[in-house]
């Protein structure tokens, strides 16, 4: 079973490597839409990502900023699908 | 500043604004590029139809070429409207079916493996699809495309597109796009003439445009004007009324699809207004008043907006080199 710590360090590095960000600019509460890190093709490709990761799939209803607008609502968002 | 309002957008002399584009394009079709007269897709839409009728009133019609350009999952009232349009202006058409082109590229048969593999049991012989952005322009995140696929009995299944998908769908039907560009570039160099653009200041500030496809043109007569506008302008030069009354459509998939659903979210009355608001910078509180909507719901859509601009840039830029 994988934990949370391990679950927000996979969904961290996803978003550091997808943007060629650096770490320390992606917080567990970095607003990821309105800094600009992900638009909308990088949500797509991360809604990618969870379904490969986590085998999490996302419906159009979940398609919320209170699910995606930061790295700590994405793992809440997971949780809730597991 | 000008108070913000609902009639910001309301061109108060469009004599001298219709007058100031036409000597514009002549100028730039004559001087600036050297070609002696126009060729223009038109559609039935509104905005084919105020270029063709600009092109006619800076040309002549006898220096005017309107081209139709159909394909298998056009609707039969573009052509009798672009037909329409044409007699009315007393411009020569042409018509160019490019169904047999796309089939070449294989266009169809990607979009419709694409879709194959999201709805099971898709039949494009008889069921209808198309792409949408079902999310409310208020949420604040960035759009993503749901597949909708329409049965024969009128049953509807849709599903958000995975990212593989969405993009072999619209790198597929931008086939379309691409292939008219390439007919229009051949009756433009067979006549020495210039291609016209028909793109609105939305479509090429938003980004709603196929690059190298309808993004790729001599002269966009329109590109600096607001849907209404371009509207105000068809009455104006008496384009007919069923294309002014007409919804504003992509005529690129096989089930109805309107401009809102596909790309902006809001109808364009609404969205001309709050992209006029945006770009003047004038305060979400004082559009929000006037449009009838919250501070945070204009925040919202400024961002979008903002996002749109952005993530499109792509789309206008020259090559690098």
């Amino acid at each position: 079973m994988i934990t949370q710590v391990e679950t927000k360090s996979r969904v961290k590095e996803y978003i550091v490597s997808a943007t060629l960000s650096d770490t320390k600019d992606v917080a567990d509460d970095t607003l990821i839409f309105e800094t600009g890190l992900l638009d909308s093709m990088g949500l797509l490709f991360l809604i990618e990502f969870l379904k490969e990761e986590f085998n999490v799939e996302v419906t159009d209803e979940e398609l919320l900023p209170e699910n995606f607008e930061s790295v700590n609502n994405i793992i809440k968002f997971i949780d809730s699908k597991l | 500043m000008k108070p913000f309002s609902k009639d910001i957008l309301f061109l108060e002399n469009i004599d001298e604004v219709c007058n100031n584009i036409i000597t514009k394009l002549k100028n730039d079709v004559y001087q600036k590029l050297q070609r002696r007269g126009a060729v223009i897709g038109i559609s039935g839409g509104i905005d084919s139809s105020v270029c063709m009728a600009l092109s006619a009133k800076a040309f002549g019609p006898e220096k005017v070429t309107a081209i139709m350009l159909p394909e298998q999952d056009s609707s039969d009232d573009s052509k009798n409207l672009a037909l329409k349009l044409a007699n009315k202006f007393d411009v020569n058409t042409l018509e160019e079916n490019i169904t047999q082109a796309l089939d070449g590229f294989g266009c169809y048969n990607r979009r419709d493996e694409a879709i194959g593999r999201v709805i099971t049991g898709f039949d494009p012989k008889v069921d209808k699809a198309k792409i949408e952005i079902k999310q409310n322009i208020n949420k604040n995140i960035p759009a993503i495309f749901s597949i909708t696929v329409i049965k024969p009995n009128g049953k509807v299944y849709s599903k958000l597109l995975p990212a593989k998908e969405y993009l072999q769908i619209v790198a597929s039907t931008n086939f379309k796009q691409r292939s008219r560009m390439s007919m229009l570039y051949y009756h433009a160099e067979r006549l020495h003439y210039a291609v016209i653009g028909t793109p609105n200041k939305h479509e090429v500030e938003q980004g709603f445009f196929v690059k190298h496809g309808d993004g790729a043109a001599d002269v966009m007569p329109i590109g600096h004007l607001y849907k209404t506008q371009v509207y105000q302008l068809a009455a104006h030069l008496g384009v007919p009324q069923e294309i002014i009354d007409r919804t504003p459509t992509t005529d690129t998939y096989t089930a109805e699809q309107t401009q809102e659903d596909f790309f902006y979210q809001m109808p364009f009355k609404e969205m001309d207004l709050t992209w006029y608001g945006w770009e003047n910078n004038y305060e979400a509180e004082e559009v929000g008043k006037v449009m009838g909507k919250t501070t945070q719901e204009i925040e919202n859509i400024y961002k979008s907006f903002e996002r749109k601009k952005k993530t499109t840039e792509y789309l206008r830029m020259r090559p690098i080199f």
